[in-house]
């Protein structure tokens, strides 16, 4: 009568079996809730709620996963009552105080953690990966400090120290509204990437998670630099643990794909120390000493002819990394041969990076070339980005190299919006940043779960998964639609406020409206690539022989994936609890550039020598230092 | 009431949450523990949040009814209620903030939508709680369709595009799921995929209808779009958007050829209603896009007849209703969407004349009635339109179902999934099923338009608003003023799309006929057919299957359980006397006075009827006999192949056309058509794409770059062979080289300007000495060599000067220089300078 029965040993059909005591427990523990939330802080009666519904919701599973499946669900609940944009502005009347060494710790603590983790004994696995997990874990609590402060346009969390004063290195680290996210995304999604690797990587222990403590702390510091000397120290620090992670850990080709990683990397990154170097250079001249100050460089006006030249070298550092057509192609070598971790990693928050440095120092230090080239490179974010990677993904055979090309197509809209310079579009493209590292980042994991049980990513080696693993293929079907854009999920939002951004934009001329069109014609594509990759994997018979009786996901691969699905939602239903903050650093930036190309119009833009402006207001206050002030008297 | 109004305030009615969260509820409970609480509780939870959310939205109209009331005669009310603020967008050439709200609102339209969603999807659920009770997957079926009607409410109840798109795709989601829920067969997923990319593909059009709202209006809301909605005829050039050249720019240079001597634009109302339309014709299955509807019945029947008959296919022409004061400010559009509708009402119905699967048959009817929809509200007979979605919904779904529990009996003989649908394996159905055949054959009265039943009140009030009516642009008078034309729909369309109206609605009596009679007279013929053959097809339904396979002689089809056939009576009865609430011919329009308030305004301003209202007024019993002939006639050529000749004029007719039959067999190959071209197409680009990716992208920027450094290593490598003695070899050459260069004399200048005082400035070196010729007499001026390295020459402006160079090095060879210096050569002095 049940064909389904075997499947599932734990059910029992044709009755019910929720028993009055099941709901008197459940009763009381909704009064505890009540209660304690009551006494506490009423924030915690819906993450309660919430946490006994995710204890419920997997009750296939042992008490130990249904209890972090709840866990996690409660401080997501939290996560959003607390962030809700009503509550925040209640609780932001009282004063928070603003401590200027979280990020220092927030870099730190991973870094000082890969340190102490060399004189760990190499044999003891278990010490190692709880150490690891311990460690990311209290840099994830830590970065939620940051999220007590009002962002608003300014930077916070000013921490500036001097370096090398003979050459204007300082280190400087603060954060906005934009790096907010990213940081957050980091020190989210790499303890996630982590657990879940636990899983499946077995040998060199002690190395693996040294890369991973180093690349956290690389992408971290990457992410608040101010300072570009510091900047590029954190940018090429975090360059080498995926190196080594794709070169040992990774598929069989993976020297190869390493090494292509790198070498692209690689040479974007020396023709910006170049730039960097002209940069501080340039602004010793004008003003006496040299800096590398990212608000003092911000002051800078170059002429057009210099400008270009130094906005090409940092755009092509940027563009290999998002990556942009046609600097694209060490992307799906690199995914398809890194392992699961390193795929996530580098989806989720190595390929921000390269958007985010756009955003920040591109537009920040060479306002007139960036509006000057963003509209060729809009054209190319939209035809080699949205349309033809979107085309590419849906040709290919392998599973992982799909999502690969989905992340240049993605990427392809965050640019776009960024070279749109509207409220919308900016925002847009912040929120698609995590958006992107949440869906893709998921979509990894869930390649892995299926690559570990397999060792394949063919689409032709599967069919039919649907009927052996149901939780897997719903948890997939989830996160595909999380990246087509589906209303609801958290990929519609970006990309919808990307084209409508797009559409209004004036920087982008005549083909404001075009190049929105084919934003939108990316929908399209999106759902043919990804649904066709689903329907070869999980619908049809079973053909393979292989394929019969695999595993249902895991304890650990579903811990590690229900926050990522919890945010899926989330941010698709509540995007305020994210573009609140994110709103007043995009509107500062365009400002910013508005300004600019408004005493320097096109298309001349500013000709002769270079000058300085006065500092911006959302700078943080210049520290007055001795050198400073000697330089001062001496001019 | 009173009760309900302290509660819930018209600006913050709550009630609307409750009627979207009450079936999300059941998805949720029978999507996560449906298998573990067993089929009985699923049931229960599907029914009771199904039967609480038809309650819920019958006292929300009853209340809107009494607000309306209230508002006076001809008001447009509504009760709205925001969830929260969702997100914000950018919009308008000044770059506003648009706020978009989770927010939802029920006026006189979606009232009607949401009473039809929620009680036919009552009596739907409730029917399939028979129609699958065998399924293994039952707990999943409910959720999926549970789900289903929260995304439908969702998109009816939206108070903006925004929130109505998360219905709109959501429903499209859940469609894709229903398709394909028995997934063990590769067909059914495919239907589902295809469903979803041609829903996506009308996607695209709603979203580029969105940002372009936006961009006109500022607004995203229907109160806001409404408000701004004259900015989109804004007749300057700069607020048309232009096709060609593309935005608006200017080609020049080599490109100049493409620049066209007048541009080619629409206005903002054509291109967002065009757009929106795109849309409607991707989840209406209108042409282009109808193609994937018939491949839906795929999905378990219930789900046709809720899905792809009752509610979602009707969006589009919900859509167009929600708009229609943008809708109508474009009278092109408007021509477009009735021509579209009649040619699809057309072209559906020819395919649906010799289909043999019954399912296959109502699929088409489908896209035909849904024609009409479109026809109807093309011309500006919104309200007719609407009405034929109300009626459709009782009829169709009564029909699917009906043939959902023939072939639930049949199922239950042939066990095979095509087999038991071929309406050639029926016949003489009447006899077992008395109360399936009652219906059914009432529904089709009702579809094929037979006097006084609810298909007749619509379907002739929209041929006769098509023949009488059409849209005409709102700011004419306006326009000509200015000197600026428009566009007008020519005087003989309204007459040709009642005739094609007319002759689709024959053909609908005839296939509708042909149906009813194949499958319910004659004698049962599917005694003998199934069985052996058929048990290797048999997917989703094992244990039904495996109680009945070897049963011997297969038992006589049974009449459906109480469970399937009450919503069956329901259903008829709606479809029998449903016409009654908008019975034009009769002045008896309640249903019409009802919806005024939403199209009372566009109607007024862009809808005009030829030769006035009232000549229009005495057109309609004439119109109507058209209508009555199309049943009359359709129905009789039915009657007369399939029962008096009992089939003989049908056959003889294939055979003596074979080619024409076959290709409407064949669906007029059309699905095969786009596989050449459009999907072709892009596969083919596809493939080029992943192959220069593959080739030339990372040929040139990897492989390339790569294989260069690996060549110019090569080389090197060979230069370094190890041999000492080669290695001596170079170091002396290099010596040798650099020995030269110190030993030989180098006489190199630089010059510079200042305020007409050319200096002339020699390259320092080893033990050099200078001596100059700065006259240009062709003597030096003093012919010892001295250390003087610079000279000061005055040349007048205009003229230029020779000076002569000599050095001599500590070794005492000589070498020697010219150059020219002043304004006139001054370019040519630098680069001699430089040698």
């Amino acid at each position: 009568m049940s064909a389904h029965s075997e499947t599932s040993a734990t059910e029992r059909p044709g009755a019910f079996d929720i028993g009055i005591q099941d709901l008197a427990w459940t009763a009381l523990a909704v009064l505890v809730i009540a209660g304690l939330g009551h006494y506490a802080d009423s924030a915690w009666i819906p993450a309660g709620i919430a946490a006994l519904f995710a204890f419920a919701t997997v009750h296939a599973y042992d008490r130990t996963t249904r209890l972090s499946v709840g866990a996690i669900g409660g401080l997501s609940a939290l996560f959003v009552v607390k962030m809700w944009p009503a509550v925040a502005a209640v609780t932001s009347a009282e004063p928070f105080v603003e401590s200027s060494t979280v990020l220092s710790w927030l870099i730190g603590l991973p870094l000082g953690g890969a340190v102490f983790l060399l004189f760990m004994p190499r044999q003891a696995h278990g010490l190692l990966k709880n150490l690891t997990l311990a460690i990311m874990g209290l840099t994830f609590a830590a970065s939620l400090v940051l999220l007590g402060a009002v962002m608003g346009s300014g930077y916070h969390f000013d921490q500036n120290v001097a370096w090398i004063p003979q050459f204007g290195i300082r280190y400087h680290v603060a954060l906005d509204g934009i790096s907010l996210w990213l940081v957050i995304l980091t020190t989210f999604s790499v303890p996630l990437a982590t657990f879940v690797s636990f899983g499946s990587v077995h040998t060199r222990i002690k190395d693996w998670v040294f890369a991973l403590l180093l690349l956290e702390a690389g992408m971290i510091g990457a992410f608040v630099s101010l300072d570009l000397f510091l900047f590029y120290v954190f940018w090429e620090l975090m360059l080498i643990p995926m190196y080594v992670m794709i070169g040992v850990w990774g598929g069989s080709d993976r020297i190869r794909a390493a090494v292509k990683f790198f070498l692209y990397t690689m040479f974007g990154s020396v023709l910006m120390l170049a730039a960097i170097l002209y940069l501080a250079y340039a602004y010793g001249q004008v003003s006496g000493t040299p800096s590398f100050d990212y608000f003092e460089l911000q002051r800078l006006v170059l002429p057009r002819s210099t400008q270009v030249w130094l906005f090409g070298a940092f755009a092509l550092s940027f563009l290999i990394k998002v990556p942009m057509w046609p600097l694209h192609t060490w992307l799906p070598d690199a995914h398809t041969e890194a392992p699961t971790a390193g795929s996530m990693i580098l989806a989720a928050v190595m390929l921000k990076l390269g958007t985010y440095g756009y955003m920040r120092f591109c537009l920040g230090l060479f306002p007139e070339a960036s509006i000057e080239w963003g509209i060729n490179l809009a054209a190319v974010a939209v035809c080699g980005g949205i349309l033809y990677a979107a085309l590419c993904a849906w040709q290919q055979t392998d599973l992982k190299r799909l999502v690969a090309y989905s992340s240049v197509a993605h990427l392809g809209y965050v640019m776009l919006g960024t070279f749109s310079m509207t409220a919308a579009g900016l925002e847009g493209a912040v929120l698609q940043m995590v958006n992107h590292g949440i869906s893709t980042g998921a979509l990894f994991l869930l390649v892995g779960v299926l690559y570990d049980r397999r060792h394949t990513r063919q689409l032709a080696d599967f069919g039919g998964i649907a009927s052996q693993m149901p939780v897997f293929t719903a948890m997939f079907i989830v996160a595909t639609m999380a990246s087509v854009g589906l209303p609801g999920t958290n990929g519609f939002i970006g990309e919808f406020m990307i084209i409508t951004g797009t559409n209004a934009s004036l920087r982008l001329g005549h083909f404001a409206g075009i190049q929105a069109v084919g934003a939108a014609l990316g929908v399209v594509l999106g759902a043919l690539y990804m649904l066709t990759a689903v329907q070869k994997v999980f619908f049809g018979p079973v053909t393979k022989k292989e394929n019969e009786g695999l595993q249902d996901m895991n304890s650990r691969e579903l811990i590690g994936i229900a926050p990522l699905v919890a945010f899926i939602f989330i941010i698709g239903l509540a995007p305020n609890l994210i573009l609140q903050s994110v709103s007043g650093a995009t509107t500062r930036i365009i400002r910013d550039v508005n300004e600019r190309l408004d005493a320097s119009p096109p298309p001349d833009y500013h000709r002769g020598e270079a000058k300085l402006l006065n500092r911006r207001p959302e700078a943080p206050p210049a520290p007055q230092t001795a050198l400073a002030a000697v330089a001062a008297e001496t001019k | 009431m009173l009760a309900l109004e302290s509660l819930f305030p018209n600006d913050n009615f709550g009630l609307l949450g409750l009627i979207i969260a009450l079936p999300l509820l059941g998805a949720i409970v029978n999507g996560i523990w449906g298998r573990r609480l067993g089929k009985q509780a699923v049931t229960t939870m599907a029914l009771t949040v199904m039967g609480l959310a038809f309650a819920t939205a019958l006292v929300t109209v009853l209340h809107l009814r009494e607000v309306a009331h209230a508002a006076g005669h001809g008001e447009r009310v509504r009760l709205a209620w925001t969830a929260w603020e969702w997100f914000h967008t950018t919009g308008g050439r000044s770059g506003a903030n648009i706020p978009v709200d989770l927010r939802f609102s029920v006026d006189q339209l979606s009232g009607i939508m949401m009473l039809v969603i929620t009680g036919i999807g009552f009596l739907i659920h409730l029917y399939s709680t028979a129609y699958m009770a065998e399924d293994a997957s039952y707990a999943r079926f409910f959720a999926y369709l549970n789900l289903f009607v929260t995304a439908m409410l969702v998109l009816v109840l939206g108070d903006n595009l925004v929130v109505l798109f998360i219905g709109w795709e959501g429903v499209g989601l859940c469609s894709y799921l229903l398709i394909g829920f028995w997934f063990g067969k590769v067909e059914n997923a495919a239907a589902g995929r295809k469903a979803f990319i041609a829903n996506r593909i009308g996607d695209f059009g709603l979203i580029i209808g969105m940002f372009l709202i936006a961009q006109y209006t500022g607004a995203l809301d229907w109160d806001g779009i409404a408000r701004n909605a004259q900015q989109l005829l804004a007749p300057s050039a700069g607020a048309r958007v232009h096709l060609w050249p593309v935005g608006g720019g200017v080609y020049q240079g080599i490109w100049s050829f493409l620049q066209p001597v007048h541009p080619l634009t629409i206005s903002g109302a054509t291109a967002v209603s065009l757009a929106l339309f795109l849309g409607c014709t991707g989840k209406s299955a209108q042409l282009p896009l109808y193609v994937w509807l018939p491949d839906a019945m795929a999905g378990p029947t219930p789900v046709s007849a809720l899905i792809h008959a009752a509610t979602m296919v009707t969006a589009g022409v919900y859509l167009i209703c929600r708009l229609n004061f943008v809708f109508i400010l474009s009278p092109f559009t408007m021509t477009v969407i009735a021509v579209v509708g009649a040619l699809t009402a057309l072209f559906a119905a020819t395919i649906a004349l010799v289909q043999n699967d019954v399912k296959k048959v109502l699929a088409y009817s489908t896209v035909s009635q849904l024609g009409f929809m479109f026809l109807g509200v093309g011309v500006g007979a919104f309200a007719a339109g609407f009405f034929h979605v109300f009626t459709h919904a009782f009829f169709k779904a009564c029909l699917f179902l009906g043939a959902g529990s023939v072939i639930h009996a049949m199922h239950a003989n042939v066990h095979d999934d095509v087999a038991s649908q071929d309406m050639r394996n029926m016949g003489g159905l009447r006899k077992f099923m008395p109360i399936t055949f009652a219906t059914f054959a009432v529904s089709t009265l009702a579809i094929i338009g037979t006097p006084f039943t609810s298909g007749f009140f619509s379907k002739d009030e929209i041929l006769f608003k098509a023949f009488t009516s059409h849209a005409v642009h709102p700011f004419k008078e306006k326009f000509a003023q200015r000197g600026l034309g428009v566009w007008q729909q020519p005087t003989w369309l309204g007459p040709a799309l009642y005739v094609v109206g007319v002759i689709a609605a024959t053909m609908t009596a005839f296939y509708m006929c042909r149906a009813l009679f194949l499958t319910f007279f004659g004698e049962f013929k599917g005694w003998t057919v199934g069985d052996a053959p058929a048990h290797a097809s048999h997917g989703h339904d094992d244990a039904h299957h495996d109680e009945h396979a070897h049963a011997g002689p297969a038992p006589a089809p049974r009449e459906s359980p109480w469970q399937m056939t009450l919503p069956l009576v329901v259903l008829a009865v709606g479809a029998l006397f449903g016409g009654w609430l908008n019975a034009a011919p009769f002045h008896f329009e309640p249903l019409g006075e009802w919806l005024e308030p939403i199209f009372e305004h566009s109607v007024k301003a862009g809808v005009e009827a030829v030769g006035g209202e009232e000549h229009a007024h005495h057109l309609m019993w004439p119109l109507a006999a058209g209508g009555v002939a199309a049943f009359a006639i359709g129905s009789a050529i039915a009657y007369w192949m399939y029962i008096a000749q009992n089939g003989a004029p049908a056959k003889k007719l294939a055979e003596s056309n074979k080619g024409l039959h076959q290709l409407l067999l064949d669906k007029w190959r059309v699905d095969e058509f786009y596989n050449a071209t459009v999907i072709g197409v892009t596969e083919a680009t596809a493939e080029t794409c992943a192959a220069v990716d593959q080739g030339i992208v990372d040929g040139l920027f990897a492989k390339a770059t790569s294989s260069s450094v690996a060549a110019a290593g090569f080389v090197l490598r060979a230069l370094h062979t190890g041999i000492f003695h080669a290695y001596g070899a170079a170091m002396v050459l290099g010596l040798g080289g650099i020995g030269w260069f110190f030993i030989a004399p180098h006489a190199d200048v630089s010059v510079n300007e200042k305020s007409g005082a050319w200096t002339v400035q020699a390259a320092p070196g080893m033990g050099y000495a200078y001596r100059w010729d700065a006259d240009g007499d062709g003597k030096f001026d003093s012919e010892r060599f001295s250390e003087l390295r610079a000279l000061t020459v005055t040349v007048e402006p205009g003229k230029s000067k020779q000076v002569r160079l000599e050095v001599k090095n500590a070794f005492g060879l000589t070498g020697s220089t010219t150059i020219t210096v002043g304004t006139e050569a001054k370019k040519a002095a630098t680069v001699v300078g430089l040698r």
